[in-house]
């Protein structure tokens, strides 16, 4: 149980409990205003009862022509709020904004080819890989999982404006492009 | 030379400009304007370059020139925005883009400059004005859209009167209707619309919008909208339609948003919460029952459908049960026993269900025996990570409700065990995770620190703490990233006077941007106990002066995602902009390390009267804040009891919030200190002030002036004082009391400041001082006093005896051996014997003794001044034999014991010693820096 609501300018005043966070990056005033000034309709909150943030997704919609499409820019769940498909109804929402307000194609989102806990629960929503984004989280270098740890996944999910699935392919793990080739 | 070649000479100056090379900006504009000494965009360019490498005079000249000729051109006028801005004349940036747009009234650009101009400024009304001009002269809707929600803003500014309040909304709404193109096209219209429809309670118009297929549609995918459809719901009492909506959501469409649970939750009682008030009929309390049985049954069917993948059926039907009691429909008084049970058994696994079950377990008697029977029954076993999360679980909820008599040292000692008993058989079940994760068994040791916490509260035995210190650090060996074990260390490093070990803690936790903003507080409230700057460590003043980039950033950028969500016409984000910019920008936290840095500062650099005129302005318009408290406490891991002070309360430094009281009690009693030292009285200050005189937006009375402000004290700002802080800021007031005639009788007349002042501009730029007009001198050299001057009075007694007192005090101190206290009364004496340095500034020049025959005062400066220096010289002496003693063997052994003692076979002797070793170290260095900054400021000032 809980609320689902817009992301407000001054939630930057009390999502400490979720950005301390090894995963979670704390970004500058600017990227968090160009969201809301663009896509505030991507962005939103979960929030328990007592008014404490529990998570948050912020988005975006992007591409041109048949790329257009919904993308996931950051989504997480404060440590104490996990495993409560919190991050599963945030997607819901971000997905059904980019599928009847923005018609995109599909929506998109990347994720370090090491986390498979998150690869597997993007698969339960319908995510497929669509590309391998080599060295994608470059500044953190090589860690135990080797080039899994900064190599990205593509992931992609049809909306209904792609009927016949032209956003996804089978074989999308064995398609490797570079960081610069997806800006 | 063609307009292209001139073109090729600017060029380098805007790529100069771009990169930050000042220098050679200014080089690459004299080349140009030697051959074009009359090119406005040059000049505008080299007042630039020179504003940004400081040297505001200079810039000032060009600029002021540049800006009376009232330029029409565009990059000429972008530039001077840019020299405006950094100027801080923001009213001028407004004026400029008005001449240039009613020069030029075709050029929609400057239209839309001016309009945005002013929304910085907030001068809604003028931005109304002016984005109806827009719109009448381009008819394009978005202008009319920008002078609507100008004059909802205008309408919610604090400043404007509640009558006007209807009025403005009604112009919003006149404009809205005027608009040829109907709002439900562009999402941010329509929620623009349906909120003034809201403020007006034009429900019947608001339905309509809301009512047809496209309003349907916007409000079912954004949630901006539905929350205010939901507003204007309640508002209009349609509780009961929304709460059928909200079941048809929950039941058919598998909606989970708790929001629909409330509204099925609030028509289920709304035939008992009667708007008039008064108690229900009998009819109405059978109609009730009726609607709450209905209810229930809902919850009922969607808990049992989703079992233990949601908890919004369970958690309703808890909610429900909490209002029927409320209102005495509850017909089972076992009932919210036997559902907090049940969601204990669904959902005990999970770590969120000690948040969710907090607000129902206030009971008292019989179920509350009940309650806590059903926990200490619930099997403790370490199998498997859920297990463990129950034993969690269990433990959190019966320390919450402990009642007092439950709360002593023994009892919590015990339960300390049991934690740290629970904590080392949990610790396995995260052998396998990677270092990266955090530990399942981490609030274990988290609810030690609580603990320990309390003991040393209930018992003032530091050993407690360093106990505490030693558990912790060995749980985040366990798991790196656990920020809240890292917070809690925070605090006892504070604590127990080891300050270097707290930085460290918090620098690992890479507080950024905004969070500089609400958790710098952790490390830099009342950190000038901790700061050695006199010593020339500059460690601290660096914190304050990264911590507080975050509000240049906002000044900066937020502005500019203003005018970008006005032209993206986001008008739902306009006001939460414009809010967070102002909360930012009024932060209680900046301006409290502003204090800080300043004491640090005053410490630390020669107290001159630049550095006093700077200040001095600054605090003033700090004073006429209104302050926003942006903090984080929440953060904090708070396990205390319910009936206890809570963790955050227990660990303030000093156990003293420094809170807005703190800050205004500082504020004043600088403020007043400075205004003594100072030669600028408000006249000369209006005069010689660059930029706009920011507004006033404190709560205060404007009635009173800034002196007797100055002197107003009220208890509840004195409450968050400690009482060595109490006692510094009695010694400024005698102080200040004492010498401020004195002070005001010698300050030089304005007229003969402004022409010191303009002969000192003219030195430095060449140029006369723009605006001020010097009165003829008649000749006469010297200031002619029309008054005696006041008599020389001995000082008050308590000036002396403040020294004398507070080396007491340090004294008897060193016998109970806190560290911080100790810290706390040498640094502030230093502060107190700075103060009277401050004070005493003017009178150092013997002519301005002479002139104004006050010789009598200089044996009373001198002999505050001896008696202080003599304080200074014993406390440094004493600070730095502790400092040296805290490496004697019993002092160190100590610490190891109480490092060692935690009740577990985790902590070993080797941990135990390398820590307790460390706290030692820390508190030697803490103690041998004050000790020497405290020598060096006695040598500094020690004659006069």
């Amino acid at each position: 149980m809980s609320i689902l609501r817009p992301f407000k300018a001054t939630d930057l005043f009390k999502f400490n409990n979720i950005n301390l966070d090894l995963w979670t990056e704390t970004y500058g005033l600017g990227f968090y205003l160009s969201y809301l000034s663009r896509w505030p309709d991507l962005c939103c909150v979960q929030e328990a009862p007592s008014g404490r943030m529990m998570g948050y997704v912020i988005g975006k919609a992007e591409g041109k022509s048949t790329d257009w499409h919904g993308h996931v820019t950051a989504i997480t769940v404060a440590p104490e709020y996990r495993r409560l498909g919190l991050a599963r109804k945030m997607m819901d929402l971000l997905e059904s904004v980019s599928d009847q307000v923005y018609k995109g194609y599909f929506v998109d989102l990347y994720v370090r080819c090491a986390n498979s806990i998150a690869i597997g629960m993007y698969e339960g929503l319908g995510y497929s890989v669509y590309q391998r984004v080599r060295e994608y989280y470059g500044s953190l270098g090589q860690g135990k999982g080797g080039r899994d740890e900064e190599d990205a996944f593509d992931m992609r999910k049809p909306m209904s404006r792609d009927s016949s699935h032209r956003s996804i392919r089978a074989n999308g793990r064995e398609t490797i492009v570079g960081a610069n080739d997806v800006a | 030379m063609s307009s292209a070649a001139l073109e090729r000479q600017i060029r380098p100056i805007y790529d100069a400009l771009d990169t930050g090379s000042n220098k050679s900006a200014i080089v690459a504009c004299n080349k140009v304007l030697k051959k074009h000494p009359n090119n406005d965009l040059v000049k505008a360019l080299k007042s630039l370059a020179l504003v940004r490498s400081q040297k505001v005079e200079e810039s000032l000249v060009l600029c002021d020139e540049v800006f009376a000729k009232k330029p029409t051109d565009d990059s000429v006028l972008a530039a001077m925005a840019h020299v405006l801005r950094a100027l801080g004349r923001f009213n001028d940036i407004i004026s400029m883009w008005e001449e240039a747009f009613r020069q030029q009234p075709g050029n929609e650009e400057y239209g839309a400059q001016t309009f945005m101009a002013n929304v910085r400024g907030s001068n809604w009304k003028a931005a109304q004005q002016i984005a109806t001009r827009l719109y009448k002269t381009f008819q394009e809707d978005r202008y009319l859209y920008w002078s609507v929600i100008s004059a909802v803003l205008q309408a919610n500014d604090p400043s404007t009167p509640a009558a006007m309040r209807t009025i403005l909304y009604k112009l919003a709404h006149r404009l809205i209707e005027s608009c040829p193109t109907p709002s439900v096209l562009n999402t941010d219209r329509f929620h623009l619309h349906l909120s003034i429809c809201y403020e007006l309670k034009l429900f019947d118009e608001a339905q309509k919008l809301l009512n047809n297929e496209v309003g349907k549609a916007i409000c079912a995918n954004n949630l901006s909208c539905d929350d205010l459809r939901r507003k204007i719901i309640k508002a209009q009492g349609l509780v009961e339609e929304e709460g059928k909506r909200s079941k048809e959501l929950i039941t058919e469409k598998g909606d989970r948003n708790w929001l629909e649970f409330l509204a099925v939750l609030d028509a289920a009682f709304a035939p008992i919460t009667l708007p008039q008030g008064g108690a229900p009929s009998d009819s109405q309390k059978e109609s009730a029952t009726v609607s709450i049985q209905s209810a229930k049954e809902v919850f009922a069917r969607v808990a049992k459908l989703d079992g233990r993948s949601d908890r919004s059926g369970l958690l309703a039907i808890l909610e429900l049960e909490r209002r029927s009691r409320e209102h005495k429909l509850s017909d089972d008084p076992s009932k919210l026993v036997t559902l907090l049970k049940q969601y204990f058994e669904t959902f005990g696994d999970k770590a969120c269900c000690f948040e969710d079950l907090k607000p129902y377990t206030d009971i008292q008697g019989e179920e509350r025996q009940q309650w806590i029977e059903f926990l200490q029954n619930v099997p403790i076993s370490f199998e498997t990570t859920e297990d463990l999360q129950r034993v969690i679980n269990v433990h959190k909820h019966l320390r919450h409700r402990l009642s007092p008599s439950e709360i002593n040292v023994d009892s919590e000692q015990k339960r300390l065990k049991a934690y740290v008993s629970h904590y080392e058989q949990g610790l396995p079940l995260g052998y396998s995770l990677p270092q990266t994760e955090l530990q399942p068994a981490d609030d274990l040791a988290l609810l030690a620190g609580n603990a320990y916490i309390n003991l040393w509260s209930l018992t003032n035995d530091q050993s407690h703490l360093q106990a505490a210190a030693s558990f912790l650090e060995y749980a985040l060996l366990k798991s790196k990233h656990s920020f809240l074990t890292r917070l809690i260390l925070v605090r006892i490093y504070r604590l127990l006077g080891a300050p270097s070990l707290a930085l460290e803690h918090y620098r690992a936790m890479q507080i950024k941007q905004v969070q500089h903003d609400t958790l710098s507080h952790l490390l830099l409230s009342r950190s000038s106990t901790f700061s050695t700057a006199p010593a020339g460590d500059l460690t601290y003043i660096s914190e304050c002066l990264e911590a507080t980039q975050i509000y240049l950033s906002n000044s900066q950028e937020t502005s500019e995602f203003i005018s970008r969500v006005f032209h993206a016409e986001k008008y739902s984000q306009i006001p939460e902009f414009i809010h967070f910019e102002e909360r930012l920008e009024n932060s209680l936290q900046r301006d409290s390390i502003k204090i800080e840095y300043l004491r640090m500062r005053l410490s630390h650099e020669a107290i001159l009267s630049d550095l006093i005129d700077m200040e001095l302005i600054e605090l003033k318009f700090v004073f006429d804040r209104l302050h926003y408290d942006n903090r984080d406490f929440d953060i904090l891991p708070e396990y205390q009891p319910a009936v206890s002070k809570s963790l955050n309360e227990q660990t303030f430094l000093f156990g003293k919030p420094d809170g807005l009281g703190w800050l205004s009690i500082f504020l004043k009693t600088y403020i007043r200190a400075f205004q003594h030292a100072s030669d600028l009285d408000e006249t000369v200050e209006d005069k010689l002030l660059i930029g706009d005189r920011p507004k006033q937006t404190g709560n205060f009375d404007k009635a009173l002036s800034l002196h007797q402000r100055l002197l107003q004290r009220d208890e509840a700002e004195l409450c968050e004082l400690t009482s060595e802080e109490t006692k510094l800021i009695a010694f400024a007031t005698a102080l200040a009391d004492w010498l401020e005639p004195y002070h005001d009788y010698a300050r030089p007349p304005p007229a003969v400041v402004l022409a010191e002042a303009a002969k000192q501009n003219e030195l430095k730029t060449g140029h006369p001082l723009k605006g001020i007009q010097l009165p003829p001198t008649n000749g006469a050299n010297g200031q002619q006093k029309k008054e005696e001057p006041p008599a020389v009075t001995e000082p008050p007694a308590t000036l002396l005896k403040y020294f004398e007192e507070a080396k007491t005090r340090f004294e008897s101190l060193k016998q109970s051996g806190s560290v911080v206290e100790l810290l706390q009364v040498a640094t502030l004496v230093q502060e107190a014997f700075l103060l009277f340095n401050v004070e005493t500034l003017r009178f150092k020049t013997p002519s301005v003794i002479k002139i104004n025959k006050f010789g009598g005062l200089v044996p009373s400066f001198k002999s505050i001044r001896t008696e202080a220096v003599a304080v200074l010289k014993t406390i440094s002496a004493d600070l730095l034999t502790l400092s040296e003693s805290q490496t004697s063997t019993d002092v160190r052994n100590s610490a190891v014991d109480n490092c060692k003692s935690v009740p577990t076979t985790l902590i070993d002797h080797d941990f135990g010693f390398v820590l307790g070793k460390k706290i030692v170290d820390a508190r030697k260095k803490a103690l041998e820096g004050a000790g020497k900054g405290l020598a060096k400021t006695a040598q500094q000032y020690g004659t006069a």
